[in-house]
């Protein structure tokens, strides 16, 4: 895919928005002085009363949609992640999570999106968050095709669900039949080398890595983890019993984020593997500066998996 | 839709004292509770439940219905009782409050309660979903009431304050909060740990229509909240001035019985205050 081809995220998901409003799913959209980081123009412009905007005020912006929710509404938040989940924290836990209401979180621009904006900009932390929350479903789309069937899946689906969103425009990956199925992986490329698994749009990494691989008789399997929760333990374990050597790409912190999640699966199933996590090093708040530099710092670009599956490989 | 008791102000002060007593025996039994927040508001929602809230027994979940967030999530213990006193609960329930997986447990659970529309216990969270609620039923041109029940302590939570400026933005004037102004926190008087005064005064900066009341006498809060203007653009804020324990002598304005219980000859003692 060429670069022409690659359509930002939040493109498609606002996209998603019209469409689902037209399928007569009873929406508003909040934002909260977001208009922008969500490029929800289009939307607005079609229609001006489903969408609200709360001003700079996540706690606000949670707990209005909580009450839009038990109105009747299908109401879906659209908010910079690094704000979402920290400042209006108490309102995802229990307004949301615990009152098991009908709200969508998407975290906008997560990771390290705002590269340069550094630290107070970056959500690498809303995963774990996430999960350790009782019950909010948790999916992160790798491509434009991908965030089109997790919107309308989550347009669709009654209860809490958070949405990690990226910020950049990105090629597709997936053929325009895909199905995107909740509690599944995706496996984009199979090989019995080595499992390379990801979350999000390092896929991308991921799977530029496995193709290098390739021409060098690596065959690496590239196991998109775009449901977090739900996740397909089965499938995991399929592909780490195959391979025995695992390695998993998150632009996240390597705290209850990716990596942890599937070392949790190895430990409790007993599975031999050796494994590699790269992430955001423990303990670290991530390096501020463009994010090809921040990718390539942490061993999360194709560049930094390559190095690492040969060395896993000892290739 | 209308409310199915719409008892006189005289039969629902016989209500409260009912309330009260349960009250009383509720936390007794249990060991634990905030009997000083539960006597606080009893008159409050004595008042709710069996004059004002439009809503109906025969169906608890009707879209219609008039909503109430008791985001003074601690004074649960009167809102079981009440509840039990309206008949929208068992009785017999009461004797589990705060037993392990009870159906009435030490804060409201919406997935457990009849007429518990949010999950409390954390301060500062029901106005923003009040907001959410009120504009909910602006938008799908509906006709039913939000109110929200918080604490005065309670008002010291900035979030607070962020929905408040957006209840008057958006112009909400199917939207009531009653301040349940007892003056006591958990600790000391509001005006010691963080004064809330001029009271008044910061709801009318944020636009809302301020109304003052005594939130134990049960005449004078009717009248309030019956003559309130529901189509003036501006939402409500019913200050109303209550006594912390209100009805038993001992318990009545002492931050200690925040969150004790009568014990042994007190029991009994509250009971006779209560006849």
């Amino acid at each position: 895919m060429t670069e022409q081809s690659a359509i930002d995220l939040r493109e498609v998901m606002v996209q998603c928005f019209i469409r689902a409003v037209q399928d007569n799913v009873n929406l508003v959209v909040l934002v909260g002085d977001s208009t922008s980081t969500s490029k929800i123009a289009p939307f607005q412009e079609k229609y001006p009363d489903r969408l609200i905007n709360v001003g700079i005020a996540e706690q606000n912006l949670v707990g209005v949609a909580v009450g839009l929710s038990l109105g009747g509404y299908v109401a879906v938040t659209a908010n910079a992640a690094c704000f979402l989940v920290a400042r209006a924290n108490e309102q995802v836990k229990n307004d949301v999570c615990y009152s098991n209401t009908n709200v969508k979180l998407v975290g906008l621009n997560a990771g390290v999106s705002y590269g340069p904006l550094a630290s107070t900009h970056h959500a690498i932390d809303d995963v774990s968050i996430m999960r350790g929350l009782g019950n909010i479903i948790i999916l992160a789309p790798s491509d434009p095709v991908e965030a089109e069937r997790i919107f309308e899946f989550a347009l669709n689906y009654v209860g809490p669900v958070y949405i990690r969103m990226d910020s950049a425009k990105f090629p597709v990956l997936h053929s325009t039949d895909y199905k995107f199925e909740l509690g599944k992986v995706d496996v984009l490329i199979s090989g019995d080398d080595v499992s390379i698994f990801a979350m999000g749009s390092v896929v991308h990494e991921a799977y530029a890595a496995a193709q290098t691989l390739k021409a060098d008789s690596i065959n690496a399997e590239v196991v998109n983890v775009s449901s977090i929760r739900p996740v397909d333990r089965k499938g995991i374990i399929d592909s780490i019993k195959k391979t025995k050597n695992v390695i998993t790409v998150e632009e996240h912190s390597l705290h209850g984020g990716l990596g942890s999640l599937i070392c949790e699966i190895i430990a409790e199933e007993s599975l031999v593997a050796r494994v590699v996590r790269l992430g955001i090093t423990q303990g670290h708040f991530a390096k501020a500066g463009p994010r090809e530099q921040i990718r390539a710092f942490y061993k999360i670009d194709k560049n930094g998996v390559l190095e690492n599956a040969r060395k896993l490989l000892n290739r | 839709m209308s409310n199915e008791f719409q008892l006189t102000p005289a039969e629902i002060v016989n209500k409260a004292k009912a309330i009260r007593k349960k009250i009383i025996k509720m936390n007794s039994h249990a060991g634990q509770g905030h009997t000083g927040a539960d006597l606080s508001e009893t008159d409050i929602l004595a008042c709710l439940f069996f004059r004002i809230l439009n809503i109906q027994k025969s169906n608890l979940n009707d879209p219609g219905r008039d909503r109430l967030i008791l985001s003074k999530g601690h004074g649960i213990g009167g809102f079981y009782c009440t509840l039990a006193e309206a008949g929208y609960i068992d009785e017999s329930l009461l004797m589990t409050y705060l037993q392990f997986d009870s159906a009435l447990p030490g804060h409201p659970v919406r997935q457990k309660t009849p007429c518990v529309e949010l999950n409390t216990g954390a301060l500062g969270h029901g106005l923003s979903v009040g907001v959410g609620l009120a504009l909910s039923a602006k938008m799908s041109k509906r006709a039913f009431r939000t109110f929200v029940l918080t604490g005065d302590g309670e008002l010291q939570e900035g979030s607070v304050w962020e929905a408040a400026m957006s209840a008057a933005h958006f112009k909400l004037d199917n939207l009531v909060v009653i301040v349940d102004r007892n003056t006591l926190q958990l600790a000391d008087r509001t005006e010691i740990i963080m004064a809330l005064e001029p009271l008044q005064d910061k709801w009318k900066a944020f636009g809302f229509d301020v109304q003052v009341t005594d939130g134990n006498n049960v005449a004078k809060f009717i009248e309030t909240i019956e003559g309130l203007d529901m189509c003036s653009g501006r939402p409500h804020v019913v200050i109303a001035r209550t006594i912390k324990g209100k009805g038993v002598s001992f318990i009545e304005d002492r931050a200690a019985w925040h969150h004790k219980i009568p014990i042994g000859d007190q029991v009994t003692k509250a009971i006779e205050e209560l006849e």
